[in-house]
């Protein structure tokens, strides 16, 4: 089994791609998705397995550079790590790889050196930089036909077979191939596109060793870093100095406040890295006057946490009314009881009552100030908002 | 109101607007100044218009661009301009990106390509809130000497889609003379109409088919710094 270091897809994969079966991500077209092989084969290095990149879009060394950006260092499995060079060759240049692809628009040729190093390797992860690539050059049919040869003998020789494909307008044939037939697993990458792409997704569309789990995640690619899950926009909200600010600097890795006489005037920013998940917090300002901001923010938001004083019951009814205003925009929210260190202070169970709210409500205690409680919070909204995946 | 002009005054009002939505192939010899013509039509959208432009360029490098309109002192409003550059991974250049400058390992990853073009629309569209773009590919006759017709008429399927989806301008340049002629009327399909230069006697024409209900006479130009003149009409 090997991981592909990808945040929750492993653990949609049941755990990662194990020895012999086949991977194929299928992306769609102006979406950032080269980067799951990269990454794929990168986390299997770094596990301790070998790896094979096939490049054939590019020369081998933009791709070392691509690992760079995301600040992985692949040269230090040198001994580990081969290149199947089937680029430079289509531009009439040298190459120093150990395999190279002399005529990569002939799909025999390609295939014999992918054989060879399929016959000559011990067990690796082969990732195939672009799959469209070979196609574009090689012919549908062609391609369709050796790569079913090649996951074939993979199997024989346990390696994992990992290859990103751009699912640009082929014919109904081969893309059906691709998704049906040709692979254990098929993982979309995909856009949410209203008029242009504004946001990333993978899901799995199949995987044949697990229950077939068809959730997906937002996702962002990060310089370095690569792939984060990524939710884009939490909001935080809440009474006068029941402690937002506070709670956004607290949560966040940056963050920033716009503030006069020591309360929030406009609005406090913040951004979260944490567990694999990736998103940007967005605290209003408490006073009334401010509240088309709230409405401002909760139109593009994607969860709430509502802070209130639990020292403060008085402000119950102002921090309810600012619940009323995100709710409808149909939030998934979670409770902060902030100021539980305090002397006085309600318990989750009190301030329930008091809001009368249902038992699925999460109610967090914290103390926004010492950081308790509050990524416990984030991990409940993060659920909410992924349905619990 | 149109929803598009190109800035060439004659032509635009013969023409009467560009609708949104529309792809344009911009097709003439070598040397008869087609560059020069996209990027006074990139500097009008984007000054004058207030577009956001997007320039896929695989014939010249991004900063070479960008020193070209300071050469001609041209101010290009850089909130709106973008550059993907295919040429300096290629020659191996020092490739920084920045804000207007996206840079594609090569004319080759058409994926990469892609990735960049997406990009840039979703930051002028949905950061910016700018409601009209405009790519420009420069050219189409280089990624076709990379990659085979089909390759390219697929991306070109994607592309010149989402130009419609998003109310976009698609302009696509290519060198005529340089491939056959069923190459090119292949890819004509997916065009909403042409810009075509011609040259005669040393003089250069360019007119628009398909743009308006009958293609509007050849007109006259000549190119001086950075400015396109029509000097006569055929």
């Amino acid at each position: 089994m090997i991981e592909t270091g990808i945040p929750k897809l492993d653990e949609f994969l049941g755990g990662g791609i194990p020895k012999g079966k086949s991977l194929v991500y299928y992306i769609q077209p102006g979406v950032e998705g080269e980067i799951f092989g990269l990454q794929t084969i990168h986390n299997s290095l770094k596990k301790g397995g070998r790896g094979v990149f096939v490049v054939s879009s590019t020369i081998p060394e933009i791709i070392k550079g691509q690992f760079r950006e995301f600040g992985w260092d692949i040269d230090k499995f040198k001994d580990k790590f081969f290149f199947v060079d089937a680029y430079n060759s289509l531009i009439g240049a040298p190459s120093n790889e150990k395999y190279v692809v002399s005529n990569p628009d002939n799909i025999e040729a390609f295939s014999k050196i992918i054989m060879n190093a399929l016959k000559e390797l011990p067990p690796s992860t082969i990732v195939f930089g672009s799959l469209s690539t070979i196609i574009d050059l090689c012919g549908e049919k062609e391609t369709m036909q050796a790569v079913r040869s090649w996951n074939k003998t993979a199997k024989l020789y346990d390696h994992v077979m990992v290859y990103n494909f751009t699912a640009w307008p082929y014919s109904e044939e081969t893309l059906k191939a691709i998704k049906d037939e040709l692979f254990n697993a098929v993982i979309s990458v995909g856009g949410i596109a209203e008029r242009v792409i504004f946001g990333q997704y993978f899901g799995i569309f199949k995987a044949d060793w697990t229950n077939e789990n068809k959730k997906s995640m937002l996702f962002r690619v990060l310089r370095p870093g690569g792939i984060r899950l990524y939710i884009p926009k939490i909001l935080v909200t809440g009474p006068f100095d029941s402690g937002k600010s506070t709670f956004v600097h607290a949560l966040s890795t940056r963050a920033i406040s716009v503030d006069r006489l020591g309360t929030t005037v406009a609005l406090d920013h913040g951004h979260i890295d944490y567990k694999g998940f990736s998103a940007d917090i967005f605290g209003t300002p408490g006073q009334e006057r401010f509240d088309p901001i709230i409405k401002l923010l909760s139109g593009e938001a994607m969860g709430v946490f509502l802070v209130v004083d639990s020292t403060n019951p008085t402000d119950f009814v102002r921090a309810k009314q600012m619940l009323e205003i995100t709710k409808t925009y149909g939030l998934p929210y979670v409770i902060i009881a902030n100021k539980q260190d305090l002397p006085g202070a309600l318990s989750p169970q009190e301030i329930r009552k008091q809001f009368n709210l249902p038992e699925d409500v999460s109610i967090i205690p914290a103390v926004a100030k010492d950081k308790t409680g509050i990524f416990e919070a984030f991990e409940v909204l993060i659920d909410k908002i992924t349905g619990g995946i | 109101m149109s929803d598009y002009t190109l800035g060439i005054k004659e032509l635009d009002s013969v023409i009467g607007g560009i609708k949104k939505g529309s792809n344009i192939m911009l097709i003439g010899p070598p040397m008869s100044g087609k560059e020069t013509i996209l990027y006074s039509i990139m500097y009008y959208g984007a000054t004058k218009n207030e577009n956001a432009v997007i320039t896929v360029s695989t014939r010249e490098s991004a900063t070479h661009i960008l020193e070209w309109f300071k050469e001609q002192k041209l101010v290009l409003p850089l909130a709106r301009v973008g550059i993907v550059d295919c040429v300096t991974k290629t020659l191996g250049g020092a490739s920084v990106e920045n804000e207007n400058i996206k840079i594609a390992s090569s004319p080759v990853d058409l994926t990469g390509i892609g990735v960049k073009i997406s990009q840039f629309f979703e930051e002028y569209f949905m950061k910016k809130n700018i409601r009209k773009t405009q790519l420009h590919i420069n050219s189409l006759s280089t990624i076709l000497m990379y990659s085979n017709i089909q390759t390219v008429f697929r991306f070109l399927h994607v592309f010149t889609g989402r130009i419609k989806a998003a109310g976009s301008l698609g302009i696509y340049v290519l060198e005529s003379g340089m491939h056959d002629e069923q190459a090119i009327s292949t890819l004509k399909q997916l065009f909403d109409g042409l810009i075509e230069i011609k040259s005669e006697n040393d003089k250069n024409f360019i007119r628009a088919v398909g743009l308006s209900p009958k293609p509007t006479p050849w007109f006259e130009y000549e190119i001086e710094g950075a400015d396109v003149k029509i000097v006569g009409r055929k």
